[in-house]
């Protein structure tokens, strides 16, 4: 099968006053038609960045994308300033972190949602009105009509984050881009909104792109996932593979750090020590290495590549190399 | 890159120092910290130092600069410091003598035929003309002139009509400068028209004074005699429309518009103050009244106020009329104050800082001095340096519009206002004490800007 | 309603407090004029109720023709009722302030987002330096060499292309209306460009672009819309500052508004005048900034549910 999205060694930096920051450095990743691939890692991992300069919602400048092709349904994208412009709204829905201000505060919900059916659709106000009400609905807001004509101040976080999969999907876009779509709300809500998302996307066949640090809600829906630290992928592969078959001391620690409630009630949380790399000065080995139980003094001075350990999982550790002790990643 | 080939010694496990954030920056206590930011700002350490600049200017000026800013100096009117200082002592009267030569207009064309001539020498005294008179003229006009007249152009002010039965002759004697100026006669027709063609002469008028003149004005008497030169005072900024000295002018004028500009901040902000943490720590039937009462002065038109103020007071003879617009300034402006007070208080008796050292059993006077009045000073500070250049605006209008201080008290705004009467002629008169309350303004609000941004970034840097 | 209640008051106030004001005035006008024989005097002294004892009646009298909307006949122009003064010059000050709000509201809203566009490059720079000195300048002073400046200007042309002081044409207007409204715009375009710097980086304008709206969409629709919104409230106390201004500029110009009546009548101490019209304009502004407030509700949702 053919990717629908396809990123290739992209690697995005800022200018700012203290210097470049290196935010995003080699990351390769594709998506499938109709799957939902999970994108974890901790805050100013990369991921956010990786997926909005490619949809050219980054600053630039300050922002550059120095390197990468990403291609989409095979053919190649521009990159710069204007970047994915003719994709987005149309073929590629976004929602975000924080629905209390990803709205505009003076428009209409309903506006906002037929606002694009306006643009790309060519309809008229009354018509992308109407068809907004039904995307509320489908959104399983319970008064669509009386919702269309409220202000984004009048709603709770969670009815928000559904007007913005409403708006997302306005025009039915074949990937869905979701940026932390759970972050701020309450945790019952978080689970309705996973359901909405997965309720849609059968129902639509979309692609989803989740961009998340909570590993929960990745074992929960995605079916592939890439885990990324210090601006780079260190590990991909199916759920199962990332889950049960872990290959990167980093994943180890996310895990263990995972309050998990069937495995051992008594176990206590491991929290990972330390503090990511600077990424205005990228390490010159492995951007773990200060971290990691496992470091080896090879881990220094040597950027580890990714090896590809079974069919689609992929790791980025000295540990897969034929000199590196044999010792189950679990265990240590 | 050409990677050295890996050997299994290096993958044994790494040997890692224990990992230290490095966060060693020297501490500075509140306001060592925004001082070093205000320095490192440029534009703001520029405004500091024309605004210390100023006010030493202000300050010292008077003790330097020791003309009387009211003295007129009636030789030298709207001067400029460059201007000809030069004056000649004649005898009594001043007239002048009929035995020096005779200035006939040059550059040949004399349509009349009239022959007008300036008879001896032009002074600022008096300007005596002559001319032969015409049969065909019933009588003249004179006419004088501060530019050179084009043809058809107006022949300038016109002076006196000399009727036909005297002799042709004028003696201009009035208000004469020491300028060149340009005398026109027209003869009039039978029916007292005027005819089109006349004749112009220039004429240089030389300043000189009088004997008992050049006395009362203070010359050593040996240097007194017919022909001497002496040499009238020096005004390094030139002289306004009354021959007053401008830098006295200017300098005791920044004592008026400066000491309202910063006393009138000064009085308000501390009543804001006492008010605003008044209303915020007490809270209650307090806060509600006092909250009410700035609510009602703030809707009062300010400046229509201030007028009001100003006419209410009254200014009796020999008064300034800088105490009553100081009062109006202070009565009419703590309200802003009050609100930002209270308001800063409000926040931070919600900070946590404050419960935690309350919680340590720290006696409320220790909370009041050590984290209320430092938080609420920076933003006192701050206002402080907006209001006075607001303040100083408000004194220029008044004064502009004759409203602020009663003259011949000099402030910078009615310095201004009476530059824009001679602005045509003598634009220093105006640009002067422009310049200096724009200079002054700009300086606070740079200044302003600059103390804002570094405690600014200070609250920010503190998160 | 309970602003209502509060600008009632407030012009209450303004009205009592002129009262007051005027009624401590050293010196009495009928007295300067020496040339008043008595009977005339006590003639206009009944007539502009001099006689009588200055609380209650004189004060109720001057409270009820407020009401009336009556201001009585002007000291100094005997035969000029205040209310035809202010009907005559008021026109000509509140076009001259409406030309010079809308020029100050446009060209603050236009420079603020240039600004804010071209962040720390030359147009912000060279705006924000011309901003400082707009803010630095007295009014009076931008007036002055304004009017230098077409005089310059016209000298150096040969002929009148603007008049340097008057009224009558458009192009009586044009200088005057830029000077008042120049202070006002530096300040707005501050303002604007500091919430434009907010709007700029909000997260909704994320959104709108991740909905593919065309660039002028976005930034006319949700940029502008949102960065315009604290220009309105501070329209209130603009509109204060341009009314004032106005004293000044029509001094300046010789332009026949009331603002110019109104210091020549303080300056003549010209009671009734004074009194009229500082209740006229307090009102005014009162007002002014009421419908300032209803408007901004009208516009912003967030404010009008509260």
């Amino acid at each position: 099968m053919n990717a629908l999205l396809s990123i290739e060694n992209l690697s995005v930096e800022f200018d700012t006053h203290g210097g470049v920051v290196h935010a995003v450095r080699d990351v390769s990743l594709a998506a499938y038609p109709g799957e939902t691939v999970a994108v974890v890692g901790e805050s100013g991992c990369g991921k956010t960045v990786t997926f909005q300069s490619v949809m050219g919602l980054i600053p630039m400048p300050p922002g550059r994308i120095t390197a990468g092709e990403v291609t989409w349904r095979g053919d190649r994208m521009h990159l710069g300033r204007s970047a994915g412009r003719d994709l987005r709204g149309t073929e590629i829905g976004m929602i975000f972190q924080d629905p209390m201000s990803s709205l505009n505060p003076t428009m209409r919900i309903g506006d906002q949602i037929a606002e694009p059916l306006q643009v790309h659709r060519g309809k008229s106000r009354r018509q992308a009105l109407s068809q907004a009400v039904s995307l509320l609905d489908q959104a399983r807001i319970h008064a669509p009509e009386r919702c269309a004509k409220q202000y984004p101040f009048e709603l709770s976080g969670g009815m928000l984050q559904r007007a913005m999969i409403a708006m997302a999907i306005a025009c039915e876009p074949a990937m869905l881009i979701a940026d932390e779509p759970t972050t701020a709300l309450d945790v019952t809500i978080q689970s309705d909104i996973l359901d909405l998302l997965a309720d849609l996307q059968q129902r639509k066949g979309m692609t989803i792109v989740l961009v998340t640090h909570d590993l929960g809600v990745v074992a929960r829906v995605a079916d592939r996932v890439a885990v990324m630290y210090a601006g780079q992928i260190v590990e991909s592969g199916t759920v199962d593979d990332v889950f049960y078959r872990p290959a990167h001391p980093y994943t180890v620690g996310l895990k263990a750090a995972l309050p998990a409630r069937s495995i051992d009630p008594g176990r206590d949380l491991e929290p990972i020590a330390g503090t990511p790399p600077d990424l205005f000065a990228p390490p010159a080995g492995c951007g773990y290495f200060m971290r990691c139980p496992r470091a080896m003094r090879v881990c220094e001075g040597h950027p580890p590549d990714l090896v590809s350990l079974e069919a689609g999982h992929v790791s980025r550790c000295w540990l897969h190399h034929d000199y590196a002790a044999d010792v189950s990643l679990d265990q240590a | 890159m050409a990677r050295a080939p890996l050997s299994p010694l290096d993958f044994r496990p790494a040997e890692r120092g224990l990992q230290v954030d490095p966060i060693l920056r020297p501490s500075l206590s509140y306001w060592e910290d925004t001082w070093r930011r205000l320095r490192g700002n440029r534009r703001a350490t520029l405004a500091l130092v024309v605004v210390i600049a100023l006010l030493t200017a202000s300050a010292v000026g008077p003790v330097v600069w020791t003309v009387d800013p009211s003295a007129q100096d009636l030789d030298q009117v709207s001067k400029l410091p460059w201007a000809d200082r030069r004056a000649r002592i004649v005898d009594g009267a001043g007239a002048a003598d009929p035995s020096l030569p005779v200035a006939r207009a040059t550059g040949g064309s004399d349509p009349t035929g009239m022959d007008l001539r300036i008879v001896g020498e032009a002074t600022t005294k008096s300007v005596v003309l002559e001319w032969n008179l015409s049969d065909l003229a019933s009588g003249y006009r004179v006419y004088r002139h501060i530019d050179a007249i084009a043809g058809g152009e107006p022949l300038g002010l016109p002076l006196a009509e000399v009727p036909i039965a005297g002799p042709g002759r004028f003696i201009d004697r009035l208000n004469l400068q020491p300028h060149r100026y340009y005398y026109a006669v027209a003869a009039l027709d039978a029916a007292g028209e005027e005819q089109a063609a006349s004749t112009i002469i220039p004429a240089d008028v030389v300043r000189v004074l009088s004997e008992q003149e050049a006395i009362a004005r203070g010359f050593a008497a040996s240097k007194i005699f017919p022909g001497a030169e002496v040499e009238l005072p020096f005004h390094p900024l030139g002289t306004d429309a009354l021959g007053r000295d401008m830098l006295a002018r200017l300098i005791h004028g920044s004592r008026v518009s400066l000491f309202i500009g910063i006393a009138a901040p000064w009085f308000y902000v501390m009543i804001g103050v006492g008010l605003g943490s008044l209303a915020g720590l007490r809270g209650g039937a307090v806060d509600q009244l006092i909250m009410r009462f700035t609510d009602f002065v703030v809707a009062l038109p300010f400046l229509l106020f201030m007028i009001l103020f100003k006419i209410g007071f009254g200014i009796g003879p020999g008064e300034s009329g800088i105490l009553p617009m100081l009062v109006a300034l202070v009565l009419l402006s703590w309200p802003g104050t009050t609100r930002l007070v209270r308001g800063q208080v409000l926040q931070i008796r919600e900070e946590g800082y404050l419960e935690a050292s309350r919680l340590l059993g720290a006696p409320t006077r220790h909370l009041l001095l050590h984290h209320l009045v430092p938080n609420v000073m920076g933003v006192v500070l701050v206002t402080l340096t907006f209001a006075i250049p607001s303040a100083i605006f408000t004194e220029a209008f008044l004064s502009f519009i004759g409203m602020g201080v009663v003259p011949p008290t000099p402030s910078w705004g009615s310095m201004c206002n009476d530059g824009t009467k001679t602005m045509l002629m003598h634009p220093h008169e105006l640009v002067l004490p422009a310049t200096l309350i724009s200079l002054t303004v700009l300086a606070f609000n740079v200044l302003g800007d600059g103390l804002r941004d570094a405690l600014d970034a200070r609250l920010r840097s503190r998160e | 309603m309970k602003r209502l209640l509060q600008g009632v008051v407030t012009i209450w106030f303004i009205a009592t407090s002129t009262f007051v004001a005027m009624h401590n005035v050293p010196g009495n006008p009928l007295l300067d004029e020496k040339a008043v024989s008595p009977e005339i005097r006590r003639n206009l002294e009944a007539r502009y109720g001099l006689d009588r004892p200055v609380f209650p009646d004189q004060y109720l009298t001057y409270m009820r023709n407020i009401l009336r909307g009556d201001f009585g006949i002007s000291f100094t122009q005997r035969n000029r009722r205040v209310n035809d003064i202010l009907r005559e010059h008021f026109p000509v000050s509140a076009i001259l302030g409406i030309l010079a709000i809308v020029f100050a509201g446009f060209g603050g809203i236009l420079f603020g987002s240039l600004t804010a566009v071209y962040r720390n490059r030359l147009p912000d720079v060279v705006i924000m330096v011309l901003v400082v000195v707009g803010i630095s300048v007295p009014g009076f002073v931008f007036a002055a060499l304004a009017q230098l400046g077409i005089v310059g200007l016209n000298e150096v042309l040969g002929w009148t292309v603007l008049p340097v002081a008057g009224w009558g044409t458009l192009r009586h207007l044009i200088i005057p209306s830029l000077v008042l409204g120049l202070g006002t715009m530096a300040f707005l375009t501050r303002l604007m460009r500091s919430s434009m710097l907010d709007v700029l980086g909000a997260d909704y304008i994320r959104t709108a672009r991740s909905k593919g709206l065309p660039p002028t969409r976005i930034f006319f629709r949700h940029q502008l819309a949102n960065a315009s919104l604290p220009v309105l409230t501070v329209l209130g106390p603009a509109i204060a500052a341009i009314t004032t201004g106005g004293f000044v500029v029509e001094l300046i110009f010789a332009i026949p508004g009331l603002g110019r009546y109104f210091v020549e009548a303080v300056q003549q101490l010209d009671y009734t005048v004074i009194m009229g019209t500082t209740v006229f304009y307090g009102t005014f502004l009162v007002v002014m900034v009421l419908v300032v407030d209803l408007a901004y509700a009208l516009v912003d949702p967030r404010v009008r549910l509260e």
